[in-house]
């Protein structure tokens, strides 16, 4: 104190050095945790390949952070929520941060974490249930064993990096290049990472990168890199981890006294979008119905809806017309529409009501419209 | 003022006497006239919130989306009140509370000419510094929890109280629920005190107490600004205000700890720097009113 008092300008150092520590620190632990490349024994592309098949999965909890960035105009919000409610739809766009409990296939919880609510869908058994602290509602479903076949949850996003995996690992064929890259540390954990690129140099996609945990061999993360491109256009990672069997208690669900209780039935809905394949909510009615039928293959197939050629009605149409405006009109030898062009993915919706939609470029979409026409 | 109150404490190194320093501080504190009146503003909230909704909105449960949080569930149980007061509150309204104290803690003594006698006493001025902040921590906890308090109370006259719904659909009975409002209340104090913190450090750098709270109130606004504009996410996970409403985490099932925990880390990394800025500057001030 001495040699503070004697040269009192010394004394910034202080404040100084609690900037350095504090900045420094905080940015030694944000390298440290990036570039830390764990030393695992070498693994081919074809054992992880098998590793992620074989993997057995107990139940898990954790944390999973999602994040979008796929260049697309700001749509209309069709959901009509704000930003914050923990919207299952805002899975679509921003970042979102998701608690999951895993306990076996028909036992499931993910927490969508809005501010100040959440959004739950929870399976137990035979029932499942969506909450919404916002709304202060709950809606119930049973499902019977065929549906249980078909759906683990009312909704087909990927919602963890394992479901997500699964889809990419369903593109896996002779159009894809299967490489091992570097190893990384996810949520604390020594992973391997798989790379997942399409040979087809048409698609828009450029690399699916997958990270499999080392031991459990279960995704810890997903990235789709669009071409030419270093930074994600999708990405969904744990950032927290625990492979113990969460206790049954998460899955359990009472809908609160006070909250409104809706009871569903009938199947579901099935008109949710592929990973990445939002043009297709502007239809209301299942792909199957509408005619869903597809052009090439692998990782350029083109969707293609055709459209009853009836126009929507009410609310529908006013809907449909606040969504075209955000979107830029097209027109060519194959007729004319309007297109949603993103950096992963390319839909067209022709004004005689066809859709097509592919991870290809709009040039791509104009000629199967045109074969089409 | 507070000169005549400290120089009464006799210059002894003994152990009571920075007790006593405290105690005239906070007396100082809940004295100020201002003070009382902010405290009644601040209280007034919940009272509004709870007559407002039970005067509109008599039997139907929940309006559905829209709407400051917590709003529609305040009629299936009082403590809501308290939780919807705190969220309306947290952006303007306590951070001015914060503002007023903290602002007025070394100008203000300054300003009024107090100051010199009370480094004459004499106190040491690390010793003052440290009264002063923890007058601040102690004022910016009896905000929140008057808060808090009020709104039970409005809440349970109003509307009663009975199990407490979580934001995960699950329900706790009235005792935890109230136990972790009190976590909820402390959580919001550490927040705050890092706010009080950068209050004490603005005080240190002016004579006009005015400016000193006028400058706390627009940090704060400036954080919560900058954290709406989406161009600069990289940046929101270091502003003071990120993380002040994961307060809700502790409303979770179970409790949600990695938020909270960053966001007292973040308040503990605010306090640091600035306290250790005032420090700096408040020690090497020339000290003239």
């Amino acid at each position: 104190m001495s040699v503070m008092s004697s040269r009192p300008a010394l004394r910034w150092l202080v404040p100084a050095a609690a900037v350095a520590v504090v900045v420094g620190g905080g940015a030694a632990v944000g390298t440290l945790a990036a570039t830390a490349e764990p030393s695992l024994p070498p693994r081919t592309a074809q054992q992880l390949l098998v590793d992620l098949q074989t993997a057995r999965l107990d139940g898990l909890s954790g944390t999973v952070v999602q994040s979008a960035d796929l260049g697309l105009p700001k749509l209309p919000n069709l959901s009509g929520g704000g930003s914050g409610t923990a919207d299952i739809t805002s899975l679509l766009t921003d970042t979102n941060t998701l608690r999951v409990w895993y306990s076996g296939p028909d036992k499931t919880r993910v927490a969508l974490m809005g501010t100040l609510g959440e959004t739950d869908v929870i399976r137990n058994g035979k029932d499942v249930w969506l909450w919404s602290s916002k709304a202060n509602k709950a809606t119930h479903r049973t499902i019977s064993d065929a549906d249980a076949q078909a759906h683990q949850l009312p909704n087909d996003l990927p919602i963890t990096p394992q479901e997500a995996a699964d889809k990419a690992l369903a593109a896996v064929d002779p159009s894809t290049e299967v490489s091992v890259g570097r190893s990384a540390t996810i949520a604390g954990r020594d992973a391997y990472e798989l790379v997942l690129a399409p040979r087809d140099k048409t698609s828009l996609v450029g690399q699916v990168r997958i990270a499999i945990d080392a031991t459990e061999h279960v995704p810890l993360r997903l990235e789709v890199y669009p071409k030419g491109s270093d930074q994600t256009a999708f990405q969904i990672a744990f950032t927290q981890v625990d492979f113990a069997r969460p206790d049954d208690e998460q899955f359990r669900f009472n809908p609160p006294p006070g909250a409104a209780v809706e009871e569903e039935t009938g199947t579901p809905e099935a008109d949710k979008p592929d990973a990445g394949l939002p043009g297709h909510r502007d239809g209301a009615k299942t792909p199957e119905e509408a005619g869903l039928s597809t052009v090439g293959s692998g990782w350029t197939t083109v969707m293609v809806v055709k459209g009853d050629g009836k126009q929507a009605e009410g609310a529908e149409a006013s809907q449909a017309a606040q969504v075209f405006k955000a979107l830029t009109p097209v027109s060519g030898a194959w007729g004319s529409g309007h297109l949603l062009s993103g950096r992963l993915f390319s839909a067209l919706i022709t004004d005689s009501g066809n859709i097509y939609a592919g991870l290809v470029s709009p040039e791509r979409l104009y000629e199967v419209a045109l074969e089409n026409k | 003022m507070s000169a005549v109150e400290v120089a009464a404490v006799p210059a002894t190194r003994g152990f009571t006497a920075p007790l006593r320093f405290l105690g005239s501080e906070l007396s100082l504190i809940a004295r100020r006239r201002r003070n009382q009146a902010g405290l009644a503003v601040l209280a007034s909230v919940p009272i509004i919130v709870a007559i407002a909704v039970r005067v509109s909105n008599p039997t139907s449960s929940g309006s559905g989306d829209g709407g400051p949080e917590f709003l529609s569930s305040i009629t299936g149980n009082g403590i809501f009140v308290a939780l919807a007061a705190l969220a309306l509150e947290l952006q303007l309204f306590l951070p001015i509370a914060v503002a007023a104290v903290a602002g007025d803690a070394i100008a203000g003594e300054a300003n009024v000419g107090t100051l010199r006698y009370l480094l004459t006493v004499p106190v040491h001025r690390t010793r003052l510094l440290a009264v002063k902040y923890v007058g601040i921590v102690v004022g910016t906890f009896i905000a929140t929890v008057t808060v808090a308090g009020t709104g039970v109370l409005a809440g349970l006259l109003l509307f009663g109280g009975g199990d407490v719904t979580l934001l995960s659909g699950t329900t706790i009975g009235m005792g935890e629920g109230l136990l972790r409002l009190l976590a909820i209340c402390l959580y919001l104090t550490a927040c705050l005190a890092a706010l009080g913190a950068v209050g004490l450090f603005v005080s240190t750098l002016t004579e006009q107490p005015m400016g000193a709270t006028i400058a706390i109130v627009m940090f704060n606004m400036i954080s919560w600004i900058l954290g709406l504009i989406p161009q600069i996410e990289w940046l929101h996970p270091y502003l003071l205000t990120h993380w002040w409403n994961s307060f809700g985490d502790l409303l979770r099932d179970p409790v949600a700890w990695d938020p909270l925990r960053n966001g007292l880390l973040s308040a503990a990394a605010y306090i640091v720097i600035f306290l250790s800025a005032a420090w700096a500057r408040f020690g090497t001030r020339d000290v003239t009113s």
